[in-house]
């Protein structure tokens, strides 16, 4: 059974690697957009940490932790989750979702891993280059136990965002154009790039927990970042560990339940 | 193989009539109204069959379809397809039939067909040597060989179609549901698909049912026919029974060497066409030896053949009928609760 998906999945990366190649130009635009990106993301916290040494607690080179974090978790969606998950809105307005759901397999596997685009790597070393260049500013490394929850934590980072974009695209079922639901998500992850207690003096605080409960934008990247530090307590990481696997856990019945109502598009 | 009892599919359908003012009211008040795509239909198909779906558009050939191979859910009845019930989607049951739609494709745009063929057999799980078997088959079948190495963008829409045809038999379905598998190709290309789809049902025992506009198609493959009429069954027997019964005339299609006046031929039969030295007669059944001894007797013929009407004005005419029933049994009911 994994045996088999493993190949499927083989055979899925494969062909995205062949298109890939096809249109190896990518190569070169994404990473001089993802350069120009990463600097324009840098540029507020420029601005703001030119007023003062430290915001919410958190200094210049630790904010840096959380933009490398953004900027990694941003490749990851943008080469691993978006790709495909926007073909399934495709589908579902076409009525080929049909073919998906005659093959033999599980549908949201066979959709969540139908395309990457390998070139959206070059997020990913900006984001490591990041936190190369975070941690000589702040003149010290991360601990071991650090690295380790951190890189815990970006397996549940990523299935947290995983499990919002397969409930965004289970609305399409319903709505069909969500075209407006992908971008208001795409638009609230930017959020992410600030560390969340920033958010603390908004409207008393209720953003907060709206980044950390109901979109966990703080889970994502604030959490990491202080694992990095050796700041995040053992609750703090156990609770974003079951929180993931819940989301995972109701983003896959919700799935279930929209392909019950698919109505296929006539032909 | 297949065992449909009662189904039905009714779908509920937001309608609101044209306007600003109808729209702005019904994002208030939204009415609804029920389309009864399929209402009740039952029949038994038995292995190794190939069955020809025939209705007009919006019939609910496709909507069927679509219940039998487990992509659409049911509003009632019972649907069995080799013991299985589509609706659940066991992996079982996907392995053993595919659903050919000639209006949507599942090979990979920018890949080689190939790409999708290894794509398909890691799916179903097809061994190696009965994939290369498969495919070797295919592949000398369909005459593809040079076809599934080039990006799919670049074919033609008849060599996208053999390919699309040889992806959904690479795991050698033994139920195979064919949407209007021939729509767009050319008459060559369509004699092809149908020499190739009936090879494939006689080498594998397949069972077929297949939807199609071309009545060729279904002259060529299906023994049976079908017909469905607004969500209801209007005829279920074979091909030339249905033919029979509609148009039980035949065409005595006259070659002649000389131009004939029309009144010569009025006696003969019904004149259908009559031009450049071709004329169709319609006539009864058992008049048919008489006439032709009369035609060769009387008229400078050259050939005649005795023919069915064309199966398009066959089935024009089982729709009409159906579409007049429809009308008087509305207009029977309207007249009783008046009377009520």
């Amino acid at each position: 059974m994994v045996r088999r998906y493993l190949r499927l999945l083989g055979i899925q990366l494969k062909a995205s690697g062949l298109l890939a190649v096809q249109y190896r130009a990518d190569f070169f635009t994404e990473g001089l957009t993802s350069l120009f990106w990463t600097f324009t993301a840098l540029a507020p916290l420029f601005v703001v940490y030119g007023e003062r040494p430290v915001v919410e607690g958190w200094s210049f080179g630790e904010a840096l932790l959380v933009v490398g974090w953004f900027t990694l978790l941003q490749g990851i969606l943008e080469g691993a989750i978006n790709p495909s998950l926007t073909g399934v809105v495709e589908h579902i307005r076409k009525g080929t979702l049909d073919f998906v759901l005659l093959k033999p397999a599980d549908a949201q596997f066979l959709v969540s891993t139908q395309r990457f685009l390998p070139w959206r790597a070059f997020n990913v070393l900006t984001g490591l280059g990041l936190f190369v260049y975070a941690f000589s500013r702040l003149g010290r490394w991360p601990s071991v136990p650090g690295l380790l929850s951190s890189v815990l934590l970006l397996g549940t980072s990523t299935l947290l965002l995983y499990s919002l974009w397969i409930l965004t695209v289970s609305a399409a079922f319903y709505v069909v154009r969500v075209d407006n639901l992908t971008y208001l998500f795409t638009s609230i992850f930017d959020f992410a790039r600030w560390p969340s207690s920033v958010f603390k003096g908004v409207a008393k605080g209720a953003l907060t927990l709206v980044f950390t409960y109901v979109i966990p934008l703080a889970l994502m990247t604030t959490f990491p970042a202080e694992a990095m530090l050796g700041r995040l307590p053992l609750h703090a990481l156990a609770g974003a560990v079951v929180g993931a696997v819940v989301f995972a856990w109701l983003a896959r019945r919700v799935w279930l339940h929209s392909i019950g109502h698919y109505t296929s598009a006539s032909s | 193989m297949i065992s449909v009892r009662g189904l039905r599919k009714h779908y509920k359908v937001h309608k609101r009539p044209p306007g600003l003012k109808a729209a702005l009211r019904s994002l208030v008040h939204r009415s609804y109204t029920t389309v009864k795509a399929v209402d009740g239909i039952s029949f038994d198909i038995r292995p190794g069959e190939r069955v020809g779906f025939l209705g007009p558009n919006g019939a609910g050939k496709t909507t069927t379809l679509k219940v039998l191979s487990g992509l659409l859910h049911p509003s009632d009845g019972e649907v069995t397809v080799d013991g299985h019930v589509p609706r659940l989607r066991e992996e079982a049951f996907l392995k053993k039939i595919m659903l050919v739609m000639g209006q949507k494709q599942q090979l990979l745009w920018d890949l080689p067909p190939a790409e999708t063929f290894e794509l398909n057999r890691a799916i179903y799980d097809v061994p190696a040597i009965q994939y290369k078997q498969t495919l070797d088959e295919l592949v000398a079948l369909l005459d593809i060989g040079d076809l599934i190495t080039k990006p799919t963008r670049q074919l033609s829409l008849g060599e996208r179609m053999k390919c699309e045809l040889a992806a959904a038999l690479i795991h050698r379905p033994r139920v195979l549901f064919l949407d209007e598998p021939t729509i767009g190709l050319d008459v060559s290309m369509q004699a092809t698909m149908r020499t190739f789809i009936k090879e494939y049902n006689e080498k594998y025992g397949a069972t077929l049912i297949l939807t199609s506009h071309y009545m060729d198609d279904v002259a060529a493959l299906c023994p049976r026919v079908i017909v469905i009429d607004k969500g209801l069954l209007s005829y279920d027997g074979s091909l030339d029974a249905l033919v029979q019964r509609v148009r039980p005339e035949k065409r005595v299609v006259l070659r002649l060497a000389e131009e004939v006046d029309a009144a010569r031929l009025a006696p003969l039969g019904k004149v259908v066409t009559h031009e450049a030295g071709t004329a169709v007669l319609q006539v009864r059944q058992e008049a048919v030896n008489a006439t032709i001894s009369r035609a060769l007797a009387g008229l400078p013929v050259t050939d005649l053949t005795v023919e069915n009407a064309p199966l398009e004005e066959v089935m024009s005419e089982l729709f009409a009928e159906n579409k007049a029933r429809r009308e008087a049994a509305a207009e029977d009911a309207s007249r009783e609760s008046v009377t009520a």
